[in-house]
């Protein structure tokens, strides 16, 4: 019984694994594909307006400099609309007096939601978007001067409807989980984004993305309840068949820093991956017209289930492992997702390299040492995250109908019967 | 002017634009409606979002904002079909490996059984797969680590069909029936090895036929030797690490048939540094070289680590007493065992090793030792000749131990790189100076004349001295009959003994899993150096050698170099009850003396 058990769960394991793998090795499957996803140059054609959000929540430290940086684009017809809550006088002095500053490029909106997330703040500002393109970024992006004009020149090429642009997590320094933190995302935005595009399914990012205004509107905007809000959208947008591209380039990328605890990682992680699960109970996925295509967006929004149980399941395999007699052959299976991992360790280690070299970063022996042996503990670090998102997402949903509905106006009675009528559903 | 307008999705609608319809209107139509397995399509949420009039005097939104083309992306764009690629492009290759393999196939399988010797090597892996076979481990004595297990878990696999369908047959020459199909799997990949190192149809096919027809091969490859194994899968190793499409996975995949070519046979990780300069190859400096070179570790140790955590599981990974070890029989094959002398010196074990491969066949060897060295100085055969220089370099080290079939990995190196130096060799003469684009001049005639003939003279000369050789070589292999005392001492052992369960056999490797078919017990018949060399073997015997019932004397038994006391009490102490043959190469059976005394 226990060697069963140990035999179906490596087994399992090692199939995602592998898949993960596959996936996330994509850009480097050959040189061609390598190759394809270049970013063409730019022709300083400027065809398209933009309508740059900017949600800044208390964020006037860094919100200026991000601004000025932006107000250095080479493009010419772009407008920021900065979003601030009613609630954050100091922010919106901030933004005032940058608009006042650049009267013809600032605009400050005002998000008066009393429960202020990232898409209200988003959805408050579309409206006034005169652009035929809505680009997203956050407080404290550093954007790439030239971005815009390679969008601008990547939309007309393509045809596309979205453009989703590289963003770098570049503080690889900082801690030993920065570093793995660093490498995700290169390896995201690198390679598993091109797969994505190309089959037709793509969880955008939450920043340096761009979608035809009408494509915005025509979706309905974004989710204003949804965790994952950027993932949400794309797989809005991919199912009902827009065409999405996307424009990495190394010179070009937004750049960020990761969290800065890990608290905070992990937090943020837990959002994500709840967000993920929303998106793929909310079925819009199921739009897709390929088997194929749905088979890609159920595996990636399943993915927080994946890492919960493997959060799980690896420990319990070693917990058997050590104290049942499975027999040799069942223990010899039970490292079978060794293989993926043992790989996965090797390509992040040839891809840590390269990412130093792309943005011209000191990669030393400490750094390598920081990810071999940071390898485990970090994987341990997104189980956490995972599992707890899935906890607060199954408590979540057992109190969903009271929090959403839970108004100042809904009397005692009311609740008490929707808790009624829900239990017998 | 409206904020959204669509259109309807008809491509030929060029039409004029139809008039703007509300928002919900503008959700249907701007994105086509999808087949969907989902539930019944909501448009509803896509027409919430209710629009406020825009604030400023900004311009009013772009065309480009008030239109959207709606398309259905499926998988991205894939590359262009190419009408000389593909299968109508391969068809004379098929054709040409199709030809080859039945053409080497019927050489080798023809009388199989009848050439060469039966050898104890080849009943010792037969045997052990049959312990696969029937679940009793990896060897039906205590595995004691001496080669990884890969090689007869794999001959295990092939060995039960022709079994099945050739009862009467001895066990072992089923089982070199079994390696048919690895002879068949060497010549293709020798062949698809020759295309990719980019080598002309005619030169891969004479490197296939030097390899498969080659008396040396011929007497190798149809027995069960694990390098057979091994070899196959590094060629596979090779043609992977050089294919065209330059794959990642296709490097993962070489790395892991690496892995199983040293789990088959240890000894070809002699090889392994010819295939990374393969891989380096068959990868390009763009970016991905490093993650190929990442991918091919990975699968390599992934692989290779099995072993050596299956003796850890196990608890055999480091010696200590009372049990075996992995690197206490690394110690033994390293150090412990004798060496076999140097190639150099007359009367060692290493050059009669080496005298008997020359014996069957040495054009392929010398002329594959000369062509691997040349091989060197051309880039694109680089990687074979790096094999043949590093299988060189390991065979001529003195002292170290040179094992027969070691020659069975060098074969397919030695055919390729003979193949290509001919192949470069005939360019070489045949090439023209480039001319002026005017049609060839009469003075040129008669130079093309001249090399046609200089080529003409030269494969000549080599026909003679190769063809006469191996004619002679494959008609004995072909024709001879050296396991007929075999057959008839098992006919006897079949037949004329009376209660097989009960009775104890002492015998070589050869006849031991005919012996168990034939309704002997296999715990009663007993290899005979596993009585003094094997401390569990020995205990089944409560009162020693008179426990034994029968011996049969073979060539092999007789010319065991171990010290084997109890051999030598059982052979002194019984009589022969039949003799199968006469001389050195008799095969008789005897009775082991009872009495007490």
């Amino acid at each position: 019984m226990a060697a069963t058990i140990i035999v179906a769960i490596s087994i399992v394991l090692f199939v995602f694994a592998v898949v993960t793998l596959w996936w996330t090795m994509h850009a480097w499957r050959t040189p061609e594909t390598l190759a394809g996803t270049r970013f063409s140059a730019h022709d300083g054609t400027h065809s398209l307006s933009f309508s740059l959000l900017l949600p800044a929540r208390h964020e006037q430290q860094v919100l200026e400099h991000t601004v000025q940086r932006l107000m250095e684009s080479t493009h010419t017809r772009f407008e920021i609309i900065i979003i601030v809550g009613h609630d954050d006088p100091e922010t919106t002095a901030v933004a005032e007096r940058l608009a006042s500053t650049h009267p013809y490029h600032v605009r400050v909106v005002t998000d008066t939601n009393p429960v202020k997330n990232k898409p209200r703040a988003l959805n408050t500002a579309l409206p006034y978007c005169r652009g035929a393109v809505v680009g997203v970024f956050d407080a404290e992006d550093q954007v790439h001067p030239h971005l815009l004009e390679h969008v601008d020149h990547a939309f007309r090429v393509t045809k596309a409807d979205v453009v989703q642009g590289g963003v770098q997590l570049i503080n690889y320094h900082s801690s030993w989980y920065s570093l793995h933190n660093c490498l995700e995302y290169y390896f995201w935005f690198r390679s598993r984004l091109h797969l994505h595009a190309q089959r037709g399914f793509i969880p955008l990012g939450g920043n340096t993305v761009f979608v035809r205004t009408a494509a915005l509107r025509a979706v309905g905007a974004w989710d204003g309840d949804c965790l994952a809000e950027d993932c949400d959208l794309g797989v809005r947008l991919s199912s009902r068949g827009a065409k999405v591209v996307v424009a990495y380039d190394s010179t070009l990328v937004t750049r960020e820093e990761t969290p800065a605890t890990l608290g905070a990682l992990i937090r943020q992680r837990t959002r994500w991956n709840q967000g993920f699960l929303q998106v793929l109970f909310k079925g819009e996925w199921r739009r897709l017209p390929t088997a194929w295509q749905r088979m890609l967006a159920r595996y990636t929004l399943i993915g927080p289930f994946i890492q919960a149980f493997s959060g799980v399941a690896v420990p319990l395999g070693v917990f058997i492992a050590l104290f049942f007699d499975v027999g040799t052959l069942a223990a010899l299976v039970s490292f079978l997702p060794l293989a993926p991992m043992i790989a996965s360790l090797m390509f992040q280690v040839v891809g840590l390299r390269d990412f130093g070299r792309q943005y011209q970063l000191r990669i030393g022996p400490v750094h390598y040492a920081r990810l071999i042996l940071g390898a485990f503990p970090y994987m341990l670090v997104l189980a956490v995250a995972a599992l707890r998102a899935v906890w607060r997402f199954l408590r979540k949903r057992n109190n969903w109908e009271l929090t959403s509905h839970v108004g100042a106006h809904l009397a005692v009675g009311q609740a008490e019967s929707a808790t009624a009528a829900r239990s017998q559903a | 002017m409206t904020s959204v307008a669509g259109r309807p999705a008809s491509p030929a609608s060029g039409a004029s634009p139809a008039p703007a319809p509300d928002q919900a209107d503008a959700a249907k139509t701007l994105f086509i409606p999808k087949m969907r397995s989902g539930p019944a399509d909501n448009s509803a949420d896509a027409a919430k979002t209710v629009l406020i009039p825009k604030m400023g005097s900004g311009p009013v939104g772009d065309s480009d904002a008030t239109e959207l083309l709606p398309r259905i992306l499926g998988h991205g764009p894939k590359a262009q079909a190419n009408p000389d690629r593909g299968l109508r492009r391969l068809r004379p290759d098929f054709l040409i490996v199709g030809l080859l393999v039945l053409v080497v196939t019927t050489v080798q399988a023809w009388n199989i059984g009848g050439f060469p010797n039966l050898t104890d090597d080849e009943g010792t892996y037969l045997a052990q797969a049959w312990a696969v076979r029937e679940g009793v481990g990896l060897a039906h004595y205590t595995y004691w680590y001496d080669h990884p297990p890969v090689g007869w878990i794999q001959l295990a696999a092939l060995s039960w069909l022709p079994a099945l369908l050739m009862p009467d047959q001895l066990a072992v020459v089923t089982g070199r029936v079994a390696m048919l199909p690895i002879v068949a799997a060497g010549v293709v990949l020798v062949y698809v090895l020759c295309r990719r190192l980019s080598m002309a149809r005619w030169a891969a096919a004479l490197a296939v036929l030097a390899y498969g027809l080659s008396p040396l091969s011929v007497t190798m490859l149809r027995q069960i030797y694990l390098d057979s194994f091994a070899v196959t899968w590094m060629l596979a190793a090779f043609v992977l690490a050089l294919s065209p499409r330059r794959h990642l996975w296709h490097h993962v995949a070489a790395g892991a048939a690496a892995g199983i070519a040293v789990l088959s046979k240890e000894t070809i990780l002699v090889v392994l540094p010819a295939l990374v300069v393969a891989l380096w190859h068959g990868t390009q400096r763009n970016g991905v070289r490093s993650f190929s070179f990442a991918g091919f570790f990975s699968g390599l140790v992934f692989v290779g680590i099995t072993y050596p955590l299956y003796a850890l599981l196990k608890g055999e990974l480091f010696p200590g007493d009372g049990h075996v070890s992995l690197i206490g029989a690394m110690q033994f094959q390293l150090q412990d065992r004798a060496g076999s002398g140097s190639v150099f010196t007359a009367g060692t074990g290493a050059r009669e090793v080496f005298d008997s491969w020359l014996f069957y066949d040495p054009v392929l060897i010398y002329a594959g030792i000369a062509c691997g060295l040349l091989a060197l100085a051309v880039r694109r055969l680089r990687p074979v000749a790096v094999a043949v220089a590093l299988l060189l370099v390991v065979a001529l080290r003195p002292g170290g131990y040179l094992p027969a079939m070691y020659v069975i990995q060098a074969l397919p190196f030695l055919a390729v790189a003979v193949a290509g130096i001919i192949e470069v060799g005939a360019k070489r003469i045949m090439a023209t100076r480039p001319t002026d684009p005017a049609p060839m001049a009469d003075r040129h005639q008669p130079a093309t004349v001249v090399r046609a003939g200089v080529v003409a003279v030269c494969a000549t000369v080599a026909l003679v001295l190769v063809v006469p050789g191996w004619y002679d070589g494959n008609r004995r292999a072909m024709s001879a009959d050296d396991n007929v005392r075999y057959v008839a001492a098992m006919q006897w052992l079949s037949n004329e003994v009376p209660d097989r369960a009960a009775t104890t056999v002492v015998t070589d490797d050869v006849l031991w899993l005919d012996l168990v078919d034939a309704g002997y017990r296999p715990e009663r018949v007993i290899w005979f150096y596993k009585l003094d060399l094997d401390v569990e073997v020995a205990k089944r015997l409560e009162n020693g050698w008179r426990d034994v019932d029968l011996i049969i004397s073979t060539p092999a038994m007789r010319g065991d170099d171990n010290t084997l006391p109890t051999v030598d009490l059982l052979l002194a102490n019984s009589e022969p009850v039949m003799t199968f043959g006469d001389g050195p190469d008799r095969i008789e059976i005897r009775q082991v003396a009872k009495e007490t005394g």
